[in-house]
């Protein structure tokens, strides 16, 4: 394996496959319109710029008007580049009227949606555990239906199920969303494996601590510990993370399918 | 073109069978072997060539077992039941049904066909 490194000088046969990795940076994509549930999101934000660059289409949901303007204001630059729709995970109606605006012109979603929940097991009120679930994982389970169904009318469709690292290594207080990364994670496999064969395939992203949204203020409070449990000894950027979503999107990673891919700089591989 | 020609033409293209062997008493999953996978597609199919909305449970007649069993259970009518219960088959048909059961799934093309028209007229 040749390794380059842009810090040291390279001879003129290096030059020349450096030249070529560069032409290969360029990612094809087999479509155009890619549903991005949870949009508001800086990390979201950051893929959709990405996407913009790589000529796809972002269709970016909020939940509220606040989400709205997020994006808007984010994404001024570039106008109808890009398009915005209220999806309210919860809320059924929701999905209908979403879907009524997108038609039937989505060849790719990505799932950064994902309410918080804390609790000791022992400790949670029971009520919240009810409507979490039927938020986080039966909402989940009706869109993921519905837009698989669109994409079986188009006989291609990409989807990405942003999970995390927590699904392996659960923090106490963690079991709740945990468990409702895992159950989304099983609907995402299995929707992969059950429509593989009809060109609809699926990718889960396992990302571990990242230096954006909710995890920002996390790991800025626990930076020294963090660091010393990440063999790469930092957080991720969410460029990073945005870029390695638009590569699973790309048709180089057409051969991941039905699987979940840790991306957490070695977090959850070792003790 | 009716809307038998139209499902003869998608179950050939899901099924790749000839167009001939369908007919409306064709059952689906005794005869043509269609599996989950088939049907799922065809519920797709059915919506977007029909432009109506689609119940897999209800068009594949999934509960139909489901629903003798609590007729059963609560000491009605099964025909009664079913009548109530999949609303777009007649009552000839569910005679039919319920006298055909041993014999395995049931389905067949007709069912699809009365499903399409029971939606088309919004009933």
């Amino acid at each position: 394996m040749i390794f380059f490194n842009p810090e040291y000088p390279v001879n003129p046969v290096k030059k020349i496959i450096f030249k070529s990795a560069k032409v290969l940076q360029k990612m094809k994509f087999t479509g155009n319109r890619a549903l991005i549930l949870g949009g508001s999101c800086d990390l979201a934000i950051s893929l959709a710029r990405r996407m913009i660059e790589a000529e796809l289409f972002p269709i970016l949901t909020y939940r509220n008007e606040k989400g709205r303007e997020y994006i808007s204001k984010n994404l001024k630059d570039c106008q109808k580049k890009y398009s915005s729709f209220y999806l309210e995970f919860g809320n059924r109606d929701s999905i209908d009227s979403l879907l009524h605006q997108t038609g039937d012109d989505i060849d790719f979603m990505v799932d950064f949606v994902q309410g918080n929940f804390e609790s000791l097991v022992a400790s949670a009120d029971i009520e919240d555990v009810y409507s979490y679930f039927a938020e986080n994982v039966s909402f989940r389970a009706e869109i993921v239906k519905r837009v698989a169904r669109i994409m079986m009318k188009n006989k291609r469709g990409r989807l990405i199920f942003i999970s995390s690292a927590a699904a392996k290594r659960p923090n106490p207080g963690q079991g709740f969303y945990v468990a409702a990364k895992l159950a989304s994670e099983a609907i995402y496999k299995n929707l992969g494996i059950e429509l593989g064969g009809h060109g609809i395939t699926t990718v889960t992203l396992r990302p571990g601590y990242i230096d954006s949204g909710r995890g920002k203020k996390f790991i800025q409070d626990h930076s020294k510990e963090i660091i010393d449990k990440v063999p790469i000894k930092r957080a991720l950027t969410k460029k990073e993370v945005a870029e390695a979503i638009l590569f699973y999107l790309s048709n180089s990673a057409a051969g991941f399918n039905a699987t979940e891919i840790p991306m957490d700089g070695g977090l959850t591989a070792g003790k | 073109m009716d809307i038998l020609e139209e499902i003869t033409e998608i179950l050939a293209e899901i099924l790749d069978i000839e167009n001939h062997n369908i007919s409306p008493e064709t059952y689906l999953i005794r005869e043509l072997g269609a599996e989950s996978i088939d049907l799922l597609e065809l519920a797709v199919a059915i919506n977007s060539g029909f432009n109506i909305d689609v119940n897999d449970d209800e068009i594949f007649l999934r509960k139909l077992r489901d629903y003798i069993t609590e007729a059963e259970q609560r000491n009605k009518n099964i025909l009664q039941y079913l009548v109530k219960n999949l609303p777009f088959l007649s009552r000839k048909r569910l005679e039919n049904i319920i006298a055909d059961l041993e014999g395995g799934p049931t389905l067949k093309v007709k069912d699809l066909i009365s499903y399409i028209e029971w939606q088309n007229h919004g009933t």
